[in-house]
């Protein structure tokens, strides 16, 4: 179990005129493989809780143990952070006003170095990290962090983080102030790192729409409080209770309820853009005697779903390099033959973007 | 014409090799009263855009004009920046004073206005925001939306023609987006003021009374909202994108299912789902 959180609560500036509370008798537990969203609006206390995951705020009141670190208000025994922050990567909001070094090699150098790895697997690590976030290590690994796009330094951010392979990824609001384009890429990098790096998932957002189109379960922050954890198809139901808290809700289920008021029920659990479509489209076959596939209708905005394979997937996928042909040749070369054909792939893209 | 920009260049680095262009042989011009949203990818030089209309920048080449005064022109650059009132990203980074009205009052200080008006000036700004009531207390303690509506009173203050917001709702809740947007759009009808909004969300632009799409420097699409989001795949070319409705509507007429442009305001597209379902 990664993260058990019991009776957790924190005040701000105790015994002064300023006292808040932030957090107030929290308790949860975040699994393994969840892919967790944190709502909550802003002053509701989400980011004081992820800062004690972090270990950043030392709990008052309560206790939180991550993946066998035990956080108490005691002093003794000392707990060893470094090993809790190389196990719990945290993605700040607007993570690429920390880039500070000279190249981006050296950026993503950073955590795991501090590690205490050797050189050769602090560059092992540094290449994957940069690859992996979708950037060419060997065009962006001499250039200065500065240089690059939006989208690109948060990746680069992003990239320093997981060169640490986190156990577990914190990001608070990551996708903040990127054009929409550069929003569809880090969203999409995110859910390759649930499968590729880190198995455990929390993201931060404000935007509803956003979180659902990955969380598998909904936590909600209210006034210090965690006042709903749910799947995600049923946090919907208390949509009423939801905006009276000032939080938006997603635009389908919005959709969905005005059209329930006006007597035409879609069914339970729409949530995201998909699910609406695919009701709106039965409703519409029942009533007109049409056929139209529910497959058919995609909520198309850009497709990164390439950008993000490992280089064996997309082989697999274009079905490209002759299994049988490399099944006799060495396994370096094989590793060697699928990075080149990786690297034409991702020029190719960039051509045509 | 409020602003005029003619053939506007403008390039960072002009003389080295790593001379950047940010905008590119520019034209535009924005009539007094408009509401006009910018959008743009980032990079495509909205920014830089904003930061030449007040002469923070000026152009590389062209001229940039605030009713009819040139930001090249030394005497009137003075005259241009009380005309035209920048709001920023960070909340955080505009406050100056550790009290609302001072922080209000800052500007007109500055201008030499005498204490009454500025009195008057801090009381009206206030209350256009919405925020009378928080007069005498300190910004730092208040939400996002809360510090953006007082910056945006802080250049009021100033009695500006033009507003511009460069991304001021880019780090806001939903909560304190509404606020700020309904605040810029009550100052645009009621006061007159000329607002500039530049936004990521595409959503934000639907009430703008014209909205400017720009790529790499240039102008691509400059018309009506309802328009400009009928170019949805030339606008994803260019790395952005049409608002949440308008793609579920454009999404279900691909398969048969006709609700309309999705560019309506809500109740029109219920009404339009309801005559189908």
């Amino acid at each position: 179990m990664p993260i058990i959180v019991k009776k957790l609560s924190f005040t701000y500036s105790a015994k002064t005129p300023y006292e808040r509370k932030a957090l107030n008798n929290i308790n949860l537990q975040i699994n393994e493989g969840d892919f967790l969203g944190i709502i909550g609006h802003t002053g509701s206390g989400k980011s004081t809780f992820i800062q004690h995951i972090n270990g950043l705020i030392k709990p008052q009141e309560g206790e939180i143990e991550i993946f066998d670190i035990k956080l108490t208000p005691q002093k003794r025994p000392k707990v060893n952070l470094r090993a809790l922050r190389s196990q719990v990567g945290m993605v700040f909001q607007y993570p690429e006003y920390q880039l500070f070094a000279d190249t981006v090699e050296k950026d993503v150098a950073f955590g795991p170095k501090n590690l205490g790895l050797s050189s050769e697997e602090v560059s092992e690590r540094v290449r994957q990290a940069i690859e992996m976030v979708g950037l060419d290590y060997e065009a962006v690994k001499d250039r200065a962090p500065f240089e690059l796009s939006g989208g690109q330094k948060r990746r680069v951010a992003i990239a320093g983080i997981i060169a640490m392979r986190p156990k577990m990824l914190i990001l608070d609001e990551p996708t903040a102030g990127l054009d929409p384009y550069g929003k569809e890429q880090i969203l999409n990098l995110i859910k390759y790192l649930k499968t590729h790096c880190s198995p455990t998932i929390v993201v931060i957002s404000h935007d509803i729409d956003e979180i659902t189109r990955f969380a598998n379960r909904i936590v909600v922050f209210n006034d210090s409080r965690i006042v709903y954890d749910e799947p995600m198809q049923q946090l919907f139901k208390h949509s009423i209770q939801l905006q009276n808290m000032g939080l938006d809700i997603p635009r389908a289920v919005k959709i969905a309820n005005s059209l329930r008021d006006r007597g035409i029920d879609l069914g339970e659990g729409i949530v995201t853009a998909e699910d609406l479509m695919a009701a709106i489209v039965e409703r519409y076959n029942q009533k007109h005697a049409a056929q139209i596939d529910k497959e058919a209708c995609v909520f198309d905005m850009y497709d990164f779903s390439q950008k993000w394979l490992t280089s064996e997937e997309r082989a697999e996928l274009e079905g490209k390099p002759n299994v049988e042909e490399e099944a006799d040749a060495p396994k370096t070369v094989k590793k060697n033959k699928s990075k080149e054909n990786d690297k034409k792939q991702k020029k190719s893209k960039r051509k045509k973007e | 014409m409020a602003v005029k920009l003619d053939h506007v260049t403008f390039s960072y680095n002009v003389s080295d090799a790593y001379r950047v262009d940010a905008l590119k042989d520019l034209s535009l011009q924005i009539e007094e009263g408009t509401f006009v949203a910018l959008v743009g990818h980032n990079g495509s030089g909205k920014s830089t855009l904003a930061k030449l209309l007040n002469g923070l920048l000026l152009p590389t080449s062209g001229d940039v004009r605030i009713f009819g005064n040139s930001t090249l022109d030394p005497d009137k650059i003075y005259d241009i920046r009380k005309s035209v009132g920048m709001v920023f990203q960070n909340p955080d980074n505009q406050m100056i004073a550790s009290i609302v009205e001072d922080d209000i009052a800052f500007g007109p200080e500055n201008l030499g206005i005498e204490r009454q008006e500025i009195e008057r000036r801090v009381e009206w700004a206030l209350s256009k925001v919405g925020m009378s009531q928080y007069r005498k207390q300190t910004p730092f303690k208040m939400s996002g939306g809360q510090k953006q509506r007082l910056a945006i009173a802080g250049v009021l203050a100033i009695m500006p023609k033009i507003l511009v917001l460069d991304e001021s709702t880019a780090m806001l809740d939903p909560k304190g987006r509404s606020e700020v947007l309904k605040v810029a759009h009550e100052l645009n009808k009621q006061e007159g003021i000329t607002v500039i909004h530049i936004t990521h969300f595409m959503e934000e632009a639907l009430n703008a009374d014209r909205l400017i799409v720009l790529d790499s420097g240039r102008i691509a699409f400059d018309d009506t909202p309802e328009e400009v989001f009928k170019h949805y795949e030339e606008l994803k070319a260019i790395k952005l994108a049409v608002p949440w409705e308008t793609q579920l509507a454009i999404s279900l007429k691909k398969v048969g299912i006709d609700i309309g442009e999705g560019t309506v305001k809500d109740e029109e597209l219920i009404d339009n789902l309801c005559r189908l379902l």
